[in-house]
C-alpha cells in the first residue's frame, strides 16, 4: 500500500486530512454511536482517503474526507447494524404524511416554551439526537453539531439541498418534539 | 441561496442558518412579523441550536488517533521500528517527514517582521472599503466560530467582549502571504477593530506600532499570534487586546 503513494501524497495526507480528523471523529461518533467503533470508522476512513489522495481536488478538504467518513460509517453500519438503516424514501414519506396531517404546527400537542428548550438536560439531549433516523441525524449533527453550511451537507451527504432542508428542520422538530414528552414524562 | 421551497416552515430554518439571500430573508422576517405561531417556532429552533451548541460541544478525537494513522500509514515510523536498521531512503524519507510535521504542516517557510504587518494593515483597510467588513456578520460567536470549520484548519478562538466596550461584528478570513486566517472584527464606538491570529511559527509578534495611521498591536499565546489593527487610539487598542487576552477562553 505504501509503495502506491509518493512522498508527494503523504505531505498533501497531512496538510488536507489530519487537520479534520476531529470532524471525522465526531461525525463517525454520532454515526456508530460508539467511540471505539468510531475509531475504527476513522481508522479506514483514513486508509481510503489516502489511497484517494491524489483524486481530491483541493477545493474543500473537511467535506471531502467527511464524505469518505460517512461512506465508511456506512459500511461498517451495513456490517454491524444493519436494522439501523431504513430505508431513506420510506422514512420521508411516512414523515411527511404525518407533517401533512398535522394541521398547523402551532397547534400541536408537543410545543414546548423556547424556555424549556433551552433547560433540556444534555444527557437526554445526546440521547434524542442518537435516537434520529440516520439520515437525519447524520444532517443535524453536520449543522448544528459541526457548522456544515447546507451546500457542504449536501455534498457530504449526497442529495439536494432541498433534501438537506427538510431533513434538518424534521430532525429539529423530532428534538423538539421529544423534549416536549420528556418533560411531560415528569422532567430528570 | 434561493432556496427550493416556499414553505415558510422550512425557510425558517434556512433564515437562521444565515442560508438565505437577502430578498428572500426579508421575506421570512416579514411573515414571522405577521404570523404569530411561525414567531414561536423560531424561538424554539434558536433555543434549540443554542442547547446544541452549548451542551454538545464537538468532542476531541481520543489522543494518540492521528499518530496511530500515520503510524498504520507509513507516514511515521512506528516506534518497534526504530530497532531494525532502516535503508538510507527510508531513512531521509523519515527524516523529511519528521520534518515536515515538525514545521506544523506549513513548509513554506515566510519570513516574519514588517512586512506581516504590512499585510495585516493592508487586510485591514481593504475590509475597511469593502460593502461590509466582515464575511459573515454576528455577534454571536456561536455563530461565527462554526463559520470558520471547513474554510481554515483551525477556528479561532472567539470571545465575548461586549461588556468591555468591544462588540464582536464578526469574522472573515484574510490572507498573509499565502496563508489564510481567521480575522475576527470587532467595534469601539464607531471604529472597527481587526483581529487576525496566526501560527506563531508563521508570524512574530512586533512592539505596538503605527502603520500607515493605524494602530497595530500584536502578542503571541499558546502558539497563536495575534494581531490587533485599527484606527482606535492606541490605548484602546491596548485596552482591547487587554481584554481579549484576559477573557475567560469560551466553555
Amino acid at each position: 500500500m505504501e509503495s502506491l503513494n509518493s512522498d508527494d501524497d503523504r505531505a498533501r495526507f497531512s496538510t488536507v486530512v489530519l487537520p479534520y480528523l476531529g470532524d471525522a471523529y465526531a461525525l463517525a461518533r454520532w454515526l456508530t454511536g460508539d467511540r471505539a467503533d468510531a475509531e475504527d470508522v476513522v481508522q479506514e476512513a483514513c486508509l481510503r482517503a489516502f489511497r484517494g489522495i491524489g483524486g481530491f481536488a483541493g477545493i474543500n478538504a473537511r467535506a471531502w474526507l467527511l464524505t469518505i467518513v460517512r461512506h465508511a460509517a456506512y459500511t461498517w453500519l451495513a456490517k454491524n447494524r444493519s436494522a439501523s438503516l431504513l430505508v431513506v424514501e420510506d422514512l420521508e414519506a411516512v414523515e411527511q404524511q404525518q407533517a401533512s396531517a398535522a394541521a398547523a404546527f402551532g397547534q400541536d400537542a408537543q410545543t414546548p416554551e423556547a424556555a424549556l428548550i433551552a433547560k433540556a438536560d444534555t444527557r437526554r439531549l445526546e440521547s434524542a439526537i442518537a435516537e434520529l433516523p440516520v439520515p437525519f441525524r447524520e444532517t443535524l449533527v453536520l449543522r448544528d453539531v459541526q457548522g456544515l453550511d447546507y451546500r457542504e451537507i449536501a455534498e457530504v451527504t449526497k442529495v439536494p439541498i432541498g433534501t438537506v432542508m427538510s431533513r434538518l428542520a424534521r430532525a429539529r422538530r423530532r428534538l423538539i418534539e421529544r423534549i416536549a414528552t420528556d418533560e411531560a414524562k415528569g422532567g430528570s | 441561496m434561493t432556496p427550493p421551497t416556499t414553505d415558510p416552515r422550512l425557510l425558517v430554518h434556512a433564515y437562521l442558518d444565515g442560508e438565505l439571500d437577502p430578498a428572500n430573508a426579508l421575506d421570512v422576517e416579514r411573515q414571522l412579523a405577521d404570523d404569530p405561531a411561525l414567531a414561536a417556532e423560531r424561538e424554539r429552533i434558536e433555543a434549540l441550536r443554542r442547547v446544541i451548541a452549548e451542551r454538545l460541544p464537538r468532542e476531541s478525537p481520543p489522543p494518540g488517533l492521528a499518530r496511530r494513522i500515520e503510524a498504520t500509514l507509513g507516514l511515521r515510523p512506528a516506534a518497534a521500528r526504530t530497532a531494525s536498521h532502516p535503508s538510507w531512503r527510508a531513512l531521509a524519507a523519515s527524516v523529511a517527514v519528521a520534518a515536515f510535521l515538525g514545521s506544523g504542516g506549513t513548509w513554506l517557510a515566510l519570513s516574519p517582521g514588517p512586512a506581516d504587518a504590512d499585510m495585516i494593515v493592508a487586510n485591514h483597510m481593504r475590509a475597511l472599503m469593502a460593502p461590509q467588513p466582515v464575511d459573515v456578520g454576528s455577534s454571536d460567536r456561536h455563530t461565527v466560530k462554526p463559520w470558520f470549520n471547513g474554510r481554515i484548519p483551525e477556528a479561532p478562538r472567539v470571545v465575548d467582549l461586549a461588556s468591555e466596550g468591544f462588540p464582536l461584528v464578526g469574522g472573515r478570513v484574510d490572507v498573509i502571504g499565502r496563508t489564510p486566517v481567521p480575522t475576527l472584527v470587532y467595534r469601539r464606538r464607531q471604529h472597527l477593530i481587526s483581529l487576525s491570529e496566526a501560527p506563531a511559527g508563521r508570524t512574530a509578534a512586533m512592539p505596538p506600532g503605527q502603520i500607515a495611521g493605524y494602530n497595530i498591536v500584536s502578542w503571541t499565546d499558546n502558539g497563536v499570534t495575534y494581531w490587533a489593527v485599527s484606527d482606535v487610539a492606541a490605548a484602546d487598542l491596548n485596552a482591547f487586546a487587554n481584554a481579549f487576552r484576559a477573557a475567560s477562553p469560551e466553555p
